[in-house]
């Protein structure tokens, strides 16, 4: 008998990191399938080719650098398959590897890895991908269905256009935009499983919506349409809920989200771009340090105000 | 989720298993007295007390065996009568050479003479029963072994207004307190009474979680009619029963840091030290016994009601070894899950404040390999004082005593929340314990 001493606690969540990123992983399975009937296997190809190279960037990165491999934890696979999603169905493959490896290896590697990068690793590199490559990252095409032999046609975003789309149209995806941000039927569904496994909570995604609503709304647009429209939803349940990016108290992700929304409104209203989720998630992940140095829970046994410094 | 009152933060281990209770929280408590039991001269906190028996000596139930030493002194007493077979230094939890007296039980059961009742603990003379506590040794039993009788110390200026019993019983796997309020409810009762005469208090509370419903209604029935004693049902979430977490929850009032729950005017005592107090001022007994519950890979998972100084081989026994091969057992922990201390063997004397001894298999044992902070922010949201453990995990391993001072790392209470919740598995609870005993060894040389 070979008695382990290891101090307490004894038991352990079964939600370890791995099983948090799976649970992602699950929740997109709908944009996946979605995105692939709406735009047809050039999309599947394009997140193949994301996730491949976000998983061989970070191993070779993790080996070059003496640090231990942990590509088991699934966390490049996340964000491959997220940057994927953001990428306008007909993006060239070569697009989806530059970004993905820009992600990986500058934005997460050369800042410490996982959860020392302070910025979402996919959100930077469609920020770079746009900043560099407009003529590929503004080129959209309305859905063709699972039959690619159809030509694309380039059409409009809804963005560019407000109110040549239903409703309906918007909520199923039927419309053209990135791969998995048009089908809003199957963010929520992504977002439901993410709920129940309690992955995340309804802070961030909750409050980036409704302050995307009401700001859109006070700056003179529909703000249904706005919201239904672009990313808002997908950057709502999948990048501004990441982790490492995201303030950590519940006052500080309630400022954050509200924040980014404010961003997305002002950008879409008076900016001179028609989207502005990207750079609004980057922005608030800049002040999410910030945010967790403003809103610190009152510490036990200490009276109001009392000046407490709580790490 | 229930509606009864609870605390910001905590979380809920081993919830699909019913805290891991469900193996017995059904089973009577039955009595099980050891061929020979070691006594430890240290059980409660403070100095050890002095051996006063030597070997050959004949000990009856109850006798004195070890002079207390100092303020937080308390006496020791045989728990079986018989002879002293052995005084010295045994292994015990945490001290590989802990001052022990070894007694070969003679199944007599003599009782010592001269053991004082006070008789009913409502008309017995009030200024008796704290030093009844002490005479009896009683410490408190819920695990922290802190000597009762001086948590009645109420100095100058300090007054209290409210006791509460503490019965939440928020670790896992522990079942002795459900079952002592179960089957000796009036006893428990009997207790806060003599508890609350003896500082002239007019509040009690029993506080219990509500995965206890039988336990809250015979606490309920036993306190009809008993003036002042009210029955509280909590929330379960761990950790509930801790001292801080219950004060806060049942009087709204938190203990400012580096004080004591008497600066808020209350007293905590555990339901097992409630029943102990009881047996002290109405039959003059002092404490010999305690129930602890053997459960995890044991065959037969058991509250036992163990003779004080019984080893954790024998309880073990008891409850027909191992559910397994011997070899394939990872870890045997006293105490709960989220605090036990793990056992370097099963030679391991029982002491008071001992309420189970768990056994968990080698795969139960795998220590989970760190891995890198994601921020997911989980262990700010489960710390019930309101701490940064990710924060203070970067300072512990940096050996920034002062940096962890200033991130109040002497206000953690060690529940280990942070660390089983991380899904990096990182090693926060135990690098917090270590920073404190570190910055406290290094406050009492600086006085010292």
């Amino acid at each position: 008998m070979n008695l382990h001493l290891s101090p307490a606690p004894h038991v352990h969540s079964n939600q370890s990191t791995r099983v948090l990123m799976r649970n992602v992983l699950v929740a997109l399975i709908p944009c996946v399938v979605a995105g692939i009937c709406l735009f047809g296997y050039s999309a599947a190809l394009l997140m193949l080719a994301s996730v491949l190279t976000a998983v061989v960037a970070e191993y070779i990165w993790q080996r070059a650098t003496g640090n231990k491999v942990r590509v088991g934890d699934l966390s490049a696979v996340v964000t491959g398959l997220i940057l994927a999603l953001n990428l306008p169905p007909q993006a060239p493959l070569w697009l989806a590897v530059v970004g993905s490896a820009f992600a990986i290896v500058i934005v997460k590697g050369l800042f410490g890895g996982l959860g020392d990068n302070f910025i979402n690793p996919a959100m930077a590199a469609r920020a770079l991908l746009l900043a560099s490559w407009p003529r590929y990252m503004t080129v959209w095409t309305a859905p063709t269905g699972l039959n690619s032999s159809v030509d694309a046609v380039s059409a409009a975003t809804p963005l560019l256009t407000p109110g040549s789309y239903s409703l309906g149209q918007l909520f199923l995806g039927n419309i053209p935009g990135s791969v998995g941000e048009v089908c809003k039927l199957a963010i929520l569904l992504g977002l439901a499983y993410l709920l129940f496994t309690h992955t995340i909570t309804w802070r961030i995604p909750a409050v980036m919506v409704a302050s995307t609503f009401v700001f859109t709304w006070l700056f003179g647009k529909n703000p249904l349409t706005s919201v239904l429209s672009g990313g808002v939803l997908f950057a709502a349940v999948f990048m501004a809920t990441d982790y490492v990016t995201c303030p950590m108290t519940a006052p500080g992700q309630f400022v954050y989200a509200a924040g980014i929304g404010l961003v997305i409104a002002l950008i879409r209203c008076f900016g001179g771009y028609p989207e502005g989720v990207t750079y609004a998630i980057l922005l608030m992940n800049i002040a999410a340090p910030l945010l967790d140095h403003v809103f610190k829970r009152r510490v036990y046994g200490y009276e109001k105000g009392a000046k407490v410094q709580n790490g | 989720m229930s509606n009864n009152r609870t605390f910001r933060g905590g979380v809920h281990p081993l919830h699909g298993s019913h805290e891991g209770k469900a193996p017995t929280r059904g089973k009577a408590v039955r009595d099980y007295t050891a061929r020979s039991v070691t006594i430890l001269m240290g059980m409660h906190l403070g100095a050890p007390s002095t051996p006063c028996v030597q070997v050959g000596d004949h000990v009856k139930l109850g006798q004195v065996i070890g002079e207390p030493v100092g303020f937080l002194g308390l006496p020791v007493h045989a728990s079986v009568s018989g002879e002293v077979t052995a005084v010295g230094p045994v292994q015990s939890v945490n001290n590989p050479a802990a001052m022990a007296v070894t007694i070969q039980n003679d199944f007599k059961d003599e009782w010592v003479e001269g053991l004082e009742p006070l008789g009913s603990v409502e008309t017995c003379p009030a200024e008796k029963i704290v030093p009844a506590i002490k005479a009896a040794g009683i410490c408190g039993m819920g695990g922290a072994s802190f000597p009762t009788h001086v948590k009645f110390a109420v100095k100058e200026g300090q007054y209290c207004d409210t006791i509460i019993l503490n019965g939440a019983e928020c670790e896992t796997h522990l079942t002795c307190d459900h079952r002592l309020m179960l089957e000796r409810s009036s006893r428990v009762v009997d207790g806060l009474r003599a508890a609350m005469r003896a500082l002239n208090v007019k509040k009690g509370i029993i506080a219990i979680e509500d995965n206890k419903p039988d336990a809250i209604e015979a606490m309920r029935q036993a306190a009809q009619g008993r003036l002042g004693v009210e029955v509280m049902a909590l929330q379960t979430k761990y950790p509930q029963g801790g001292e801080k977490q219950l004060i806060q929850v049942v009087t709204g009032r938190e203990v400012p840091t580096k004080k004591l729950p008497l600066d808020v005017h209350v007293i905590v005592l555990n339901v097992g030290t409630a029943a102990a107090i009881a047996d002290a001022v109405i039959e003059g007994k002092p404490v010999i016994s305690r129930i602890t519950t053997v459960t995890g890979r044991v065959k037969e998972p058991a509250n036992l009601r163990v003779r004080i100084g019984t080893s954790v081989a024998d309880l073990l026994r008891e409850c027909g070894g191992f559910s397994m091969d011997s070899a394939h057992v990872g870890k045997i922990c006293l105490g709960g899950a989220m605090t036990g201390l793990p056992c370097p063997s099963v030679h391991i004397p029982i002491t008071k404040a001992n309420n189970g001894v768990v056994v968990y298999c080698a795969k139960e044992a795998v220590e989970l390999e760190e891995s890198p902070c994601i921020r997911c922010g989980r262990c700010v949201d489960a710390c019930p004082i309101g701490l940064n453990p990710y924060k203070l995990k970067y300072l512990c391993d940096a050996q920034d005593m002062q940096g962890a001072a200033a991130a109040n790392v002497m206000d953690c209470v060690v529940c280990g929340s942070c660390s089983y919740i991380c899904p990096a598995h990182r090693v926060l609870t135990p690098s917090f314990k270590a920073m404190k005993d570190k910055i406290a060894a290094e406050a009492k040389k600086g006085k010292g």
